[in-house]
């Protein structure tokens, strides 16, 4: 903090920045010269080979290869074998760069930007709406596959949703289950998730809308089962598993058919759908805000498989 | 160059221009090319529609932070709104862009913990003197402050975020 060489008026300010304000306007013009630091600010910095304190061994010590500075390499343990050579190596990074990551997402996030009004629990929640509402980011180029849903903040959470993630846990399940809402778990391969993220870049491209892969070998499983509310699983199945997830965390399954936005928490995407009312085939036309639809038989045939 | 094609196209029979848009020469069929005829025109295979547009403006990301919804106390996730109108204080301290309270945590050379106060408008001398009796009240100690009256900000010593914040929404802000 530099101190400027003059005495500061004790009276009480009336104006917001007040004393200093005053102080600035009453002292002579700031210079160089005029400046210097807090007494006991800086601290002399100590010069090696100077002085009865940096000088004689500099202090490097007493002979020896701390003193001549031949000491070996770090990590070398005098002949006994290193630590770092007794430990074996085992692959727990191997292959890291080809593991599917998931951006997390908390309960207690996604509850705070319902409150902010920053996403829209009257409509179907998606990854695009969680991006836009600047909720979470995702990079598809770093082997993220979407976002998880965590259960950190379950107890808090009340709203009423619709709500279309990569995975998430049964706590987090349980938790919007057991206010009324919808959770549906769904795979989307790193072009169509680069599109979902950023939709309109990908309008400007001009490209059609391609259809959404369906998961690899590996991730079929997960996405079949009706325990994970995958999209690929039964409708009987995940009913029973509502039931019995409501047994588990001892709460009553609200009826969602009764609700009167029953019509929205049942809306979900067709399997190689990637956008909310677009179809995979057409075309958007930004700048004249239209769509273009294929008719060609052999295109629809393509694009509906 | 394209005159010609078209005169010939329209001597040579009407179902020629039918099938297929004045433009490019048959020879170039095989080749893609743009299509820079005029929106009302019904190209060989495309339907318009603006029908499903409204679908396409969902996932526009918005460019400002939207105003939240108004709330009659805290909310489920602990956010509370302001006030509707600021206390009789003689400063005030704005909210920050995404509607929070501006107390920020710092630490610097990995163990220099300090709190800071920012958006702070009006007197901030008698900021810092309720913040110290504040801080006194839930500490016990007497905790060594920084006013910047040119930035308008506060600084106290240690990690006080938590309470300040609930203070200063106590207080209205």
């Amino acid at each position: 903090m530099l101190a400027v060489t003059c005495e500061r008026n004790m009276s009480v300010p009336k104006k917001p920045g007040g004393k200093a304000l005053e102080v600035l306007q009453n002292l002579p013009r700031i210079t160089l010269a005029n400046l210097r630091p807090e007494p006991g600010s800086k601290q002399r910095e100590k010069k090696r080979g100077r002085g009865q304190h940096g000088g004689n061994r500099s202090g490097r010590g007493h002979k020896g290869e701390r003193q001549r500075g031949t000491r070996p390499r770090l990590g070398f343990e005098g002949g006994q074998t290193p630590f770092y050579l007794v430990i074996p190596k085992y692959g727990y990074n191997e292959g890291h760069s080809r593991r599917p990551q998931y951006q997390p997402l908390s309960l207690k996030r996604l509850q705070y930007l319902i409150d902010l009004g920053r996403v829209d629990p009257t409509q179907p929640i998606d990854l695009t709406q969680l991006v836009n509402a600047r909720g979470v980011t995702v990079q598809p180029l770093k082997r993220d596959y979407g976002v998880q849903l965590v259960d950190e903040g379950a107890d808090i959470f009340a709203a009423k949703i619709n709500i279309e993630v990569q995975r998430a846990s049964e706590g987090a399940i349980a938790a919007i289950e057991r206010n009324g809402g919808v959770i549906s778990t769904s795979f989307y391969d790193p072009i169509s998730l680069g599109m979902l993220i950023k939709p309109v870049p990908f309008f400007m491209r001009g490209q059609p809308i391609p259809k959404r892969m369906l998961p690899g070998e590996d991730m079929v499983p997960y996405y079949t089962f009706a325990k994970n509310r995958g999209y690929l699983a039964d409708p009987e199945k995940i009913r029973q598993a509502r039931l019995a997830l409501a047994q588990k965390y001892g709460y009553i399954l609200p009826d969602i058919s009764k609700d009167e936005l029953y019509h929205m928490l049942s809306m979900r995407k067709d399997v190689r759908q990637i956008f909310f009312g677009l179809a995979p085939g057409w075309v958007v036309n930004m700048p004249e805000k239209k769509i273009l639809k294929p008719t060609d038989e052999k295109l629809l045939k393509y694009y509906s498989s | 160059m394209a005159a010609s094609f078209t005169l010939r196209g329209a001597l040579l029979g009407v179902s020629r221009l039918r099938c297929r848009t004045p433009g490019p020469p048959a020879g170039a069929a095989g080749l893609r090319f743009v299509c820079n005829a005029g929106p009302e025109e019904r190209r060989a295979g495309i339907i318009e529609s603006t029908e499903e547009y409204k679908f396409v403006e969902r996932l526009i990301p918005p460019s400002r932070v939207p105003a939240p919804p108004r709330h009659a106390g805290v909310t489920p996730s602990g956010w509370s709104p302001p006030a509707d109108s600021p206390p009789p204080l003689p400063y005030v301290i704005r909210r920050s862009r995404m509607h929070n309270i501006p107390v920020y945590t710092d630490l610097t050379n990995g163990s220099r913990k300090m709190t800071l106060i920012r958006k702070v408008e009006g007197d901030i001398w008698a900021l810092e003197k309720d913040v110290k009796e504040f801080l006194k009240e839930v500490t016990g100690k007497e905790l060594p402050t920084q006013v910047n009256e040119v930035t308008m900000t506060l600084k106290v010593k240690g990690h006080f975020d938590g309470e300040l914040k609930q203070w200063l929404t106590s207080k209205g802000f």
